[in-house]
């Protein structure tokens, strides 16, 4: 072969920057879009991926990645794995496409962003195949679920999802919008690429990957998995766009953008993944619980990535510690008892021999969240399923629009953090929700949640039902659980043992 | 109770249902994929003054250019991620294949050094064109309001990430046969500085600033666009079959494959535009405002082009059968 190796000409394919002549340098790179930084194009210059790749390798290389991927799914077409499949994991589906499926699409134009506005020409290209990547992300995770859509019409949200009012999902639009979506390169580009597809994209991709083999579901394992080999390589756009900045003096306005993402992409997090890999996912299906995952993928890895990169741990990094074990069973419990109001099926994972394993992760489960669970679990086993259902809605957060929530028992904690800003009072779940809103303001402040919906009337009527016709959901959509509550036997079994005692 | 319907799972995507048709692979993971056309006040989850959201009312969604219904577009070839790679890594493995032919047959060497000089002014420069259209791709995909209309626009930066590929690796090929000739070296001086490329450059620049999303895509679809693949590539690789760079002409013709998938979409989407009554006149009004810049810059440019008498000429009656046979 005659041919030159990559980086023959890999340099001179990103040696792209000119001075503008015939329009201004802020009109070709206006601050608002490209980053308000003031940086010229020269520091820009420096940035350097460590992940390299050209156009043909990348063309040929997934092309590689593809054919397996869909080769996987062809072969494993009529194998009835998802009919046969536990209810707790086709929940487990259905949340994860409605949630992520058209969410990547969109990240295909917030790397457009970084491709058309950052000044440094290594990362446009970069940003360029990341820009691909996420078109096939979304394309294969809208190809994939369309296989189901006929047998179930909750696998429709697999599409319709983003498209609604549904409270998850304006969180997810909140947390993206905010982080990708609204942003200039630069940020887009600390706050996507390296503070949420760094750790959260790896936890989500690999560690449901794990649960997925384990649950016997090979064409969603390969699928995610595949995805997390793009994701690894274009989640380190951000990572030299911090050492720009690091190098000239804006270490500060890089760690806030740090911090707020990581914050936002915990919140959501603790809504989405938590709540399927410790109750939806098969007991015997169970790697590791969400806190080990979180510790081992976010935890560990956030503490050496920032310090590699010279940055320091989020200010709130003890209270984000503490939530690990806290926050994501009130999740669970609000979007399992406000069921109706999902896509999927929760699966109440609060069997006698599930609640040991809860216990054995989280020590005091059973005295705080479990004593919840008595509650629920009397008024099924007693038939009293009016009480089983809810009424009204939660009260959310302003910002991370999820319910505020504390941990029940002995240290009941909840706890409203409120702020005035410009006449108008809002709530937050946390003190860290709340100083992510007053760092800008201005892009928040005119945000309605769905209870300021609720409240100012753009609900009706103003009960259940008109909350779920707002939300675009309806029977045949709605969730219930996941396992028509037969779990319920086991403790009605328990009951009639002790009595018979 | 009773009068409950009960929602029953459908073929397809429930948006795509009520269709006869079943869809096709293209349609069930390309069509209505963007959400920010839910709320007109609020493109994003978002305070609806922040800055992107009234980017995107402005630019976007109040843009002259109307239609109603921009989703209901379709790209005639139907591309998806799948198959661009297929398609794309095929053309690569034939790219590739010439370079590693020519190399071995020691082609360079057998370059006049004059066409040398003249492939290091009038090539190797064109690198910086061509990210300008991979930048203003990247523009229109992410403010286009169908993502019918986005996928295009993607595929067609990436496609001019693969043109600027090939050219920076040429012109590492040519620095290595004429070191003295200022290869991977003077490409940004000609490029800000010598006047054959001033009319591109003024003409990129200035398109890399337009920010309505109706005036940005005929201004690139239309005109500029247009100008390049006709000046910088179909002349370009003419001038250079007539001195002896087979290789070049071989090349161009393999990059022109691409463009003309861009203009087959260009095409449709002409035709889709043409169906509201405005649109006729602002587009025509549009390119008599871009065409004069992209003449211009055709004739400082193929005007240098050796061995090619004519050739602006030729390439701005291409630029006007173009848009003549999409009827604008």
């Amino acid at each position: 072969m005659a041919v030159l190796n990559r980086m023959d000409w890999y340099d001179l394919a990103r040696s792209t920057n000119w001075t503008p002549k015939y329009v201004a340098e802020d009109e070709l790179f206006p601050p608002k879009l490209s980053g308000e930084f003031g940086l010229p194009l020269t520091a820009w210059e420096e940035y350097d991926e460590p992940y390299k790749q050209t156009y043909p390798e990348y063309v040929k290389v997934q092309r590689e990645k593809d054919a397996g991927a869909y080769s996987v799914k062809a072969a494993l077409e009529r194998s009835r794995i998802f009919e046969n499949a536990d209810p707790g994991w086709k929940s487990v589906m259905k949340a994860h496409y409605g949630a992520i499926a058209r969410g990547e699409y969109a990240a295909a134009s917030a790397e457009a962003r970084m491709m058309r506005f950052s000044k440094a020409p290594g990362m446009r290209n970069m940003a360029t195949l990341g820009c691909m990547d996420e078109i096939r992300h979304g394309q294969m995770q809208l190809y994939f679920p369309h296989e189901h859509v006929a047998k179930d019409r909750q696998m429709d949200w697999a599409f319709k999802a983003y498209d609604t009012n549904e409270w998850a999902m304006i969180a997810a639009r909140h947390f993206f919008d905010d982080i990708m979506m609204t942003r200039d390169a630069i940020s887009v580009s600390i706050m996507l690429t390296f503070s949420f597809e760094t750790g959260f994209t790896n936890m989500q991709f690999l560690g449901l990957a794990a649960d997925a083999a384990e649950a016997g579901d090979h064409t969603f394992a390969n699928l995610i998995s595949s995805i997390q080999t793009d994701e690894s390589r274009h989640a380190q756009i951000g990572g030299p766009a911090l050492k720009v900045l690091i190098a000239n003096g804006q270490k500060q306005e890089a760690q806030k953008r740090v911090d707020i993402a990581l914050w936002g992409a915990w919140k959501l997090f603790s809504v989405l993944t938590g709540p399927i890999m410790d109750y939806y996912t098969p007991l015997e299906h169970r790697k590791q619980s969400f806190k080990e995952f979180m510790e081992e993928w976010i935890v560990a890895q956030f503490e050496r990535a920032l310090t590699d990169m010279g940055l320091d741990l989020p200010w709130y990094w003890d209270i984000f510690l503490k939530d690990l074990s806290e926050t994501h069973h009130g999740m669970h419990m609000g979007s399992y008892y406000w069921r109706p109001t999902v896509w999927w099926n929760p699966s109440a994972g609060i069997t006698p021999a599930e609640r040991d394993w809860l216990e054995e992760k989280y020590p005091g489960w059973n005295d705080t969240w479990g004593q919840c669970w008595d509650v629920i679990i009397d008024n099924v086993v007693d038939g009293n399923m009016a009480k089983a259902y809810p009424e009204t809605l939660p009260y959310v957060c302003n910002m991370c629009q999820l319910p505020i929530l504390g941990t029940p028992g002995k240290g009941w904690n909840v706890k409203d953090y409120p702020l005035e800003y410009q006449g108008r009072l809002y709530h937050f779940g946390s003190e860290v929700d709340r100083w992510v809103f007053e760092q800008e303001p201005e892009r928040y402040a005119g945000h309605l949640s769905i209870v300021d919906r609720f409240l100012a009337g753009m609900i009706q009527p103003m009960n259940l039902e008109g909350a779920l016709a707002y939300m675009n959901i309806g029977p045949g959509e709605c969730g219930d659980d996941a396992h028509n509550y037969a779990w319920a036997e086991v403790y009605r079994a328990l009951r009639a043992e002790r009595k018979a005692v | 109770m009773s009068d409950i319907q009960i929602l029953k799972p459908q073929k397809t995507w429930s948006h795509l249902a009520a269709r006869r048709r079943k869809p096709s692979e293209y349609e069930i993971v390309s069509t209505n994929l963007h959400y920010n056309d839910r709320d007109a006040a609020s493109p994003y989850e978002l305070d609806p003054g922040m800055f992107m959201n009234e980017w995107y009312k402005k630019h976007t969604f109040d843009t002259a250019l109307k239609h109603a219904d921009w989703n209901a577009f379709r790209d005639p070839d139907e591309v998806v991620y799948r198959t661009y790679n297929l398609m794309q890594d095929g053309q690569e493995t034939y790219v590739f294949g010439l370079f590693n032919q020519f190399n071995e047959r020691e082609h360079d060497k057998a370059l006049d050094p004059r066409w040398a000089g003249s492939l290091g002014r009038l090539y190797a420069p064109a690198r910086f064109l061509f990210h300008a259209l991979q930048m203003a791709s990247a523009y229109v995909g992410q403010v286009s309001p169908a993502s019918t209309l986005t996928n295009c626009n993607y595929f067609q930066m990436a496609d001019s990430l693969r043109w600027l590929s090939h050219t920076a690796y040429r012109t590492r090929e040519l620095a290595l046969a004429f070191p003295d000739q200022g290869f991977g070296r003077d490409e940004r001086r000609y490029w800000e500085q010598d006047p054959v490329w001033q009319g591109f450059r003024e003409l990129v620049e200035k398109a890399l600033t337009t920010w309505d999303w109706g005036e940005a895509i005929v201004a690139l679809s239309l005109v500029v666009k247009p100008a390049v693949e006709e000046a910088v590539l179909r002349q370009l690789g003419a001038s250079a079959r007539h001195n002896g760079d087979t290789l070049l002409g071989l090349l161009t013709d393999a990059q022109l494959i691409d463009a003309d998938r861009h203009r087959r979409w260009t095409a449709a989407f002409v035709a889709m535009a043409l169906e509201t009554t405005g649109n006729l006149e602002l587009m025509m009004a549009w390119i008599a405002c871009w065409a004069p810049l992209a003449d211009r810059a055709i004739e400082a440019y193929c005007g240098a082009l050796p061995d090619a008498p004519g050739a602006a000429d030729a390439a701005r009656a291409a630029t006007r059968d173009i848009r003549r046979g999409l009827g604008l």
